[in-house]
């Protein structure tokens, strides 16, 4: 039931248009000119790409909360999982990744991406180490850990297999790490 | 027919080359060039660049068609909008030339005839729209070679649907 | 309907903005008295005009221990669902909107006006939201109002709330 109901939200959100090129273009210049300032040291490439998209994400959830008119919190994480798949995937890049491969605790679970409007035309740089060190789309694992933090959960996300790489799937990883409490006023002296 | 395909960039300077032979009329899709021909044939496609100068501005088309010949090579040229050149040399098989005349028109045979020049406009065609796809990777500089497999083996699909 | 004050509090607990509708206070004993019976008396203080800025912090730092205490209690009775929405005292009623970024906005307004959640709501979407947040030069974190105070917001805050009154 609640993920039909995050379905609908996804579908009926509006948001502005923009070119999928513009996207691409934007995004690859970004990741090329990173590859090219850190002299293709990609684990740092990987780093300032999940550095931009943490700062992203803690600006774009109060978009995602204003847009979404999402007024409660989560329940649980597997709410959230659908949340972000269904509503915040649909209504920013216009993709419902699928989710997949809970463990049993319900604090990890994956994101399959069948289609990553970041990585069309892409082909990774043939030096024979993009291919394993690279992730292209890095980015997005630090947009989701920027946007849960603010809405207090604290998790961890990374790629484990991409399609640029020769991968057959797109997939991410995120793991619940704790909720974060609400912080305190300090007290008075 | 034996076909050298290259792409030449806003230098003059080579971006990517590749050599097939027809696949129409039963051919196996394998060129003929002999060794020494393999050669020459780099130099002659590049010789028509003079040429490529000259047409250019004339027709208006990305599509400029037959606009070079020399004995037996047939050279025809795509012009793109940014001034980069897809260059096609074509040189039909003695033995077809001179056995098939009833098929005389047809793509494989007679380089000049309306058919194949048809065919070969679109296998530029569709050379040009993956070529777009191919500098449009953000790992990909102006003038560069084009190394992408991805992008060689396409421009095989389209030799194999067109020529 | 009269708007007196509104803030806003971070999820750091900070006050990062507060605006003042009222009259601004006069100097004079006298008419000060005259001013604080005419003006609602803040939450906790009773007498004292408010006058400096740090009687203005102390305001904001006081709202904000009240509303968190009341926030937390009633999610306590009512369960984490529930939320706190206004209270109101003899003089003044105070409306309360939290986002799920933890973004809290108070509005104090006189005793007769309906529940403004909704206008704190379309504060934060169509103000906080656009102007604040989507300014790419305006910091994440606002300590002290850094990048709260610019002029499109402000403009358009006060532009929203004359409109109501």
């Amino acid at each position: 039931m609640a993920s039909s109901k995050a379905s609908r939200l996804g579908e009926e959100t509006r948001m502005d248009k923009v070119n999928a090129e513009l996207v691409v273009l934007t995004y690859g210049t970004i990741v090329a000119q990173l590859c090219k300032d850190f002299d293709s040291d990609y684990v740092e490439v990987n780093k300032q790409l999940d550095k931009m998209g943490y700062n992203i994400g803690l600006r774009l959830i109060e978009d995602y909360l204003a847009k979404s008119n999402t007024v409660r919190r989560c329940a649980n994480f597997r709410e959230t999982a659908e949340m972000i798949a269904k509503v915040g995937f649909k209504i920013f890049l216009n993709i419902t990744p699928t989710i997949t491969n809970w463990t049993s605790d319900g604090k990890q679970f994956s994101l399959v991406f069948d289609e990553n409007p970041f990585a069309d035309f892409v082909e990774l740089p043939d030096d024979g180490r993009a291919q394993d060190e690279l992730w292209y789309s890095n980015i997005l694992c630090g947009v989701l850990r920027g946007a849960l933090e603010m809405v207090q959960m604290q998790v961890e996300a990374h790629f484990i297999s991409d399609v640029l790489r020769g991968n057959d799937t797109t997939e991410m990883r995120i793991s619940l790490i704790r909720y974060i409490d609400d912080e305190l006023p300090p007290e008075d002296d | 027919m034996s076909y050298y395909f290259a792409i030449v960039g806003t230098q003059d300077n080579p971006l990517f080359e590749y050599e097939f032979g027809t696949s129409k009329q039963g051919g196996d899709g394998q060129s003929r060039f002999t060794e020494q021909a393999r050669h020459l044939n780099q130099f002659v496609l590049h010789s028509s660049l003079d040429i490529v100068e000259e047409v250019q501005w004339t027709s208006g088309q990305l599509y400029l068609k037959v606009i070079d010949k020399f004995f037996n090579n047939y050279i025809s040229c795509f012009m793109t909008a940014g001034n980069v050149k897809l260059m096609l040399l074509h040189q039909p098989t003695a033995v077809a030339a001179g056995a098939s005349t009833r098929n005389s028109t047809s793509v494989g045979v007679n380089p000049t005839s309306p058919q194949t020049e048809e065919a070969i406009k679109n296998f530029f065609t569709e050379v040009y729209e993956n070529y777009v796809k191919a500098i449009m990777s953000p790992f990909y500089k102006v003038n560069m070679e084009i190394q992408s497999p991805v992008f060689r083996q396409r421009v095989a699909a389209a030799g194999r649907k067109y020529l | 309907m009269v708007v007196y004050s509104f803030y806003i509090f971070d999820r750091h607990t900070e006050c990062i903005y507060s605006k003042s509708w009222l009259p601004p206070p006069t100097s004079h004993d006298g008419s000060a008295a005259a001013a604080a019976a005419a003006a609602p008396p803040p939450p906790t203080t009773t007498t004292a005009p408010h006058t400096t800025a740090s009687d203005n912090n102390n305001d904001a730092k006081l709202i904000f221990g009240t509303v968190f205490s009341l926030r937390n209690m009633v999610r306590k009775l009512g369960g984490d669902d529930d939320a706190f929405v206004s209270f109101r005292t003899a003089h003044y009623k105070l409306h309360y909107y939290e986002t799920a970024s933890s973004l809290r906005l108070v509005m104090l307004t006189d005793t007769a006006t309906p529940s403004m959640r909704n206008v704190l709501h379309q504060i934060y979407i169509n103000l906080w939201v656009e102007y604040v947040v989507k300014n790419p030069l305006s910091p994440v974190e606002h300590r002290g109002g850094r990048g709260v105070r610019n002029e499109l917001f402000e403009l358009g805050l006060d532009q929203f709330v004359r409109g109501l009154m």
